[in-house]
């Protein structure tokens, strides 16, 4: 029964090997008081390793433990990783994103964490540790098992780091949200996309949304309407049309009907992918 | 959780408590400490009343771990105009303005209010309304509104950076 603040990897790995299974890893710890939890707690907030942002053979590395203040500060993650800049402002309050960090936001599997749809969107990696020193690369979205569920026992193994390809040139992001409130609201839904153009013809293209199954989740149908195309009035109407075709979203008494979450995903799909658009532009 | 010693800094002193780390820094701090200025709200996250510095950046002390402040710095609203001041009978510029600007009804959010509003001025000591709106976006206000609170909050940086 303790609280221990870990201040190396070593130090955390061993602290939950003794603790056999009772322990868990917390680091913002903004989400522990709303729930049951562990008498026995692993505090890996200043982990170096879960620390910082920095490159790595062509890779964004950010850490775990980054917290949305210090992303949506990041003059690189604004520059070239704009949809996760953008996410991270909209998560809770100026004094949540002060603590809560980046890998909570994937790890908590809340269906509609803004960070996690940008992460998606951005083709993000999670790097992972078990207790053996034994790490794993996993795409985000494959992390989700459930509604707020995810694959990872903070029991038994650490998510370290973060990976996404910063921008280049023809290439852009962006993230949106619709929530009742500017400020302390969970979105109704949020969208990211990221492009990648080549004489203004999008050679790539990706655009997730939330929350609609588990993971946020991409409009493959809406994707493939995009590639190869020069995008008209028409074809971004086709768009609207198809993100809200093909989405699977539910509705609930509280928050909003089906069929609005539809429209809304619809409209934030072109939204989001416009913005993106220019941006690609722009880098060009 | 089994009790440990804590030991932190609490308003600018070296403070240690035997206590179970897994409490909420607010209930510490208002059950331990008796600072009572640092109120409860929702207790989730959401309200902002709770708010306090930890390491000089605004937190919601109802979500914070008492292990978590292990070796750290916090600061609560009556911390943040040093003893002479109070001892003086003096308050601090933002708790001036808030008084002349009539940016308190009820109070309870005001000490929140005026947390976010300290860390925002140590880290821009003139900002924008909309600056200013950003910072205190976590924090809610559910009798006046947030004009005056605004303006009390533009005063106190004026008066902050000697402008009046």
């Amino acid at each position: 029964m303790s609280y221990i603040i870990a201040s190396t990897l070593e130090q955390a790995i061993n602290n939950l090997k003794t603790s056999d299974g009772r322990a868990q890893v917390i680091a913002g710890a903004t989400d522990l008081f709303l729930e049951e939890f562990p008498l026995e707690l692993v505090d890996i907030s200043s982990v170096p390793e879960i620390l910082g942002i920095s490159r790595s053979k062509g890779f964004l590395s950010i850490g775990a433990g980054v917290t949305h203040a210090e992303t949506a500060a990041s003059s690189v993650i604004c520059s070239e990783a704009e949809a996760l800049s953008e996410a991270s402002l909209q998560v809770g309050s100026p004094q949540v994103r002060n603590m809560g960090t980046l890998g909570g936001n994937v790890i908590s599997a809340a269906p509609a964490a803004d960070a996690a749809v940008a992460l998606v969107a951005l083709v993000a990696k999670a790097s992972l540790i078990d207790l053996d020193g034994s790490s794993r690369e996993v795409f985000i979205e494959d992390l989700y098992t459930d509604y707020n569920r995810s694959s990872v026992d903070s029991k038994f193994e650490i998510l370290l780091r973060f990976l996404i390809k910063p921008a280049q040139k023809g290439e852009g992001s962006a993230f949106l949200r619709f929530a009742p409130r500017a400020a302390l609201a969970l979105p109704l839904v949020n969208a990211a996309a990221r492009v990648r153009l080549a004489n203004d013809i999008i050679q790539e293209v990706r655009v997730v949304v939330a929350p609609s199954k588990p993971a946020p989740t991409r409009l493959l149908e809406t994707e493939k309407l995009l590639h190869g195309a020069k995008p008209d009035l028409l074809t971004w109407q086709k768009i609207e049309y198809t993100a809200s075709s093909e989405v699977e979203v539910r509705g609930s008494m509280l928050r909003c009907s089906e069929e609005y979450r539809r429209h809304l995903v619809g409209v934030l799909a072109r939204r989001v992918l416009q913005r993106a658009l220019v941006r690609a532009r722009k880098v060009t | 959780m089994q009790e440990q010693v804590i030991n932190f800094d609490l308003n600018d002193e070296p403070v240690s408590i035997y206590a179970d780390p897994s409490l909420s820094l607010l209930k510490i701090l208002r059950d331990r400490f008796n600072l009572l200025g640092t109120k409860e709200g929702c207790g989730r996250g959401d309200c902002g009343v709770c708010t306090v510095l930890l390491d000089g950046k605004a937190v919601n002390s109802c979500l914070i771990p008492a292990g978590k402040v292990q070796g750290r710095n916090v600061l609560t609203i009556e911390g943040i105009n040093g003893k002479n001041q109070v001892k003086a009978g003096l308050m601090h510029p933002l708790q001036q303005a808030f008084v002349e600007k009539g940016a308190v009804q009820c109070g309870f959010c005001t000490p929140g209010m005026i947390m976010s509003a300290w860390a925002l001025l140590q880290k821009n000591p003139a900002p924008s309304t909309e600056e200013i709106r950003e910072a205190i976006s976590g924090n809610l206000c559910r009798c006046s509104g947030y004009k005056q609170i605004e303006e009390a909050i533009l005063q106190a940086a004026k008066v902050m950076t000697g402008q009046l």
